[in-house]
């Protein structure tokens, strides 16, 4: 009964391709919305992940994130370095200030400071070489960045970005990943990132370290907290701390509104449809009925519909959802959006679940049918 | 009663049934004693309204009686679950509509093997045996055709193919002829009296076309919920033997 099951909703043109179509709009907002979500999400740990070599963090006990960090003296690296179990430790220099083009672009930026002897946390380069970086006024940029300050142009070593009363010059463009903030990213040594950060020209913003192999990393970053009263964490920790502290912010909110109106649009269209099929197929329904056709296999007549609803909008969802998210890549500052594969699965599964639940809805209504009324002309 | 022995197809007992409640309350069949035998095609006439379709719904399990008592081949459905009802009547009944209630999404042979594919059976062995049945019926030439470029008196025809095609027991038919021209009607009977009737089976019509009443072996008359008188006629020399 299974192909007649088919034959019957592809007959049915206009409402196969509603549900389908049902399916499929719910399937790409939902998938498009959380992929950007959890692609937003996942950068506000872009910076810490950026420092490869470091597994450990420490920072003053009123920091939440990384992009709310408040410095600590420079003396406080010595201290880390004094504990049991670190390999290494160097401070890293964050300073968010503004920086203006010569053709007058303005916007804030994020100076990151790389030690000059230690050089933990030098970029991946796209373009140019990061030693370019410990020249005195040397910087290189992420691509994002460079895009918001020299809009519609293409890099050219040598182009000048001026903070405060110094000008820049920017010799490549760097592989770091997109920040939550959108600001740029531009990696300088760490003595142009102090003499630039004239607040707190003598602090640094974070100490980062490396923990001895097989050390208890627990042990060690309790120790830190409990002698100095900083914050010692993880990489992970810091990362997870830097996306609760964003998720906590609501921004997440409206991204959950449009993923729960995907779930309604789908279960509201596929449910009025499936329920619009059964309408005007009553009389088949009615004689399948009489036939001898049990409610079982109805039953399986409509999720074999169903199923193939969920395989086809499934689908279309979700090729779309992952050529939009594909097209938006090329976009500097949106390149590390993808879609998580547990996205896809979760999102497929939910819609899956909805499409059958509708169809379960239009079931109830075929089961109402009664037999007799197919003597009705 | 053996279901095997009993000669009669169809039984039926002070048969009463009636339709909503209070004042709008209707009483549609009022002891209704009725009997079809195997080999033979019986038709129900009356005017409209008179119960026919009532009666033939409970005959075929698809209503349930108020009061009375109606056995298929000794088989009293009253006595079997839901379930099993649908399962009695997919093994020993057939149907024709007088809408012939094709799917619209199937074509000719694969309408006629729903019945078979109801009852499990591989779709290719079913929609050949299906193709042998419309052949038997003259649509051969049309086993892949949809139902919308088949003529009324070809879609009936696909019908009964689709009512004979799991050899059941008891045909019901209702109004098979009334949304043909006189000519289709004639064929399609001719049709149903060569191919359906049968030493083991009964044929019930439901009618009020009095062009075809001599197509009947017997003929029950109903008026206002009940049989007002049944006549047994000798088969019409009008008969035809092969389809047209």
């Amino acid at each position: 009964m299974i192909p007649i099951a088919i034959s019957m909703l592809r007959h049915d043109g206009p409402k196969f391709m509603a549900l389908v179509l049902a399916v499929a709009l719910a399937a790409f907002l939902t998938q498009n919305q959380a992929s950007i979500l959890s692609a937003f999400l996942g950068m506000t740990g872009s910076q810490i992940r950026d420092v490869r070599e470091a597994n450990l963090w420490v920072m003053e006990p009123d920091t939440e994130c990384f992009d709310q960090a408040k410095p600590l003296k420079q003396t406080a690296v010595q201290t880390i370095r004094g504990f049991s179990g670190i390999e290494w430790a160097v401070p890293v220099v964050k300073v968010d200030t503004n920086a203006r083009t010569e053709a007058g672009k303005l916007s804030t930026v994020t100076l990151l400071g790389v030690p000059e002897d230690s050089r933990v946390g030098e970029p991946r380069m796209k373009l140019g070489d990061a030693s370019a970086i410990y020249r005195r006024d040397g910087a290189v940029i992420d691509p994002g960045g460079f895009s918001l300050l020299f809009p519609g142009q293409t890099f050219k070593s040598g182009m000048k970005v001026r903070i405060h009363d110094e000008w820049l010059t920017l010799h490549g463009i760097s592989d770091a990943a997109p920040p939550f903030t959108g600001f740029p990213v531009m990696h300088v040594s760490q003595t142009t990132a102090m003499r630039l950060n004239r607040a707190e020209a003598r602090a640094t913003t974070f100490v980062v370290g490396r923990m001895l192999p097989n050390a208890d990393q627990q042990a060690i970053t309790a120790a830190i907290r409990r002698e100095t009263g900083w914050k010692a964490m993880t990489r992970t920790e810091f990362e997870n701390a830097s996306y609760d502290y964003y998720a906590a912010q609501g921004v997440p909110n409206l991204f959950y509104i449009t993923i729960a109106i995907g779930f309604v649009v789908g279960i509201a269209f596929t449910g009025q449809t499936f329920l619009m099929f059964v309408k005007e197929n009553a009389r088949a329904f009615t004689t399948l009925k009489v036939l001898g056709v049990t409610h079982g296999q109805l039953g399986r007549m409509m999720a074999a519909q169903a199923g193939l609803v969920v395989f086809m909008g499934l689908g279309i969802g979700t090729a779309l959802a992952v050529g939009v998210t594909e097209a938006a890549k090329l976009m500097p500052f949106l390149r590390a959006l993808y879609i998580p594969w547990e996205v896809a699965l979760a999102c497929g599964g939910v819609i899956a679940a909805v499409t059958f639940l509708a169809a379960g809805f239009a079931f109830n209504k075929v089961l109402k049918l009664q037999p007799a009324d197919v003597f009705r002309s | 009663m053996n279901a095997e022995t009993t000669t009669n197809a169809v039984h039926c007992s002070a048969i009463r049934k009636s339709f909503g409640s209070g004042e709008t309350r209707t009483e549609v069949l009022r002891g209704i004693d009725f009997t079809a035998s195997r080999g033979e095609m019986t038709f129900l006439v009356g005017p409209s309204g008179c119960g026919k379709t009532t009666l033939i719904s409970i005959i075929a399990g698809l209503l349930t009686a108020d009061e009375g008592h109606v056995s298929l081949f000794g088989e009293d459905l009253s006595a079997l679950s839901p379930r099993e009802q649908i399962l009695f009547r997919r093994r020993n009944l057939g149907f024709v509509f007088q809408q012939y209630n094709l799917l619209p999404s199937l074509t000719a042979a694969e309408n006629a093997a729903v019945p078979l594919l109801a009852a499990g059976m591989n779709r290719k062995t079913a929609v050949a045996r299906a193709s042998e049945m419309l052949d038997q019926l003259g649509l051969g030439h049309r086993v892949s055709a949809m139902p919308r470029v088949l003529s009324g008196g070809q879609q009936q025809r696909v019908a009964l193919a689709r009512a004979l095609v799991h050899e059941p027991r008891l045909i019901v038919c209702d109004e098979p002829t009334a949304a043909l021209d006189h000519k289709s009607g004639e064929s399609v009977m001719n049709l149903l009296a060569t191919s359906a009737v049968h030493p083991d089976r009964a044929v019930l019509v439901v009618t009020h076309d009095n062009r075809v009443f001599h197509f009947a072996h017997q003929i029950a008359h109903m008026d206002d919920g009940v049989i007002t008188h049944v006549e047994q006629q000798a088969l019409n020399s009008r008969l035809q033997s092969s389809p047209s």
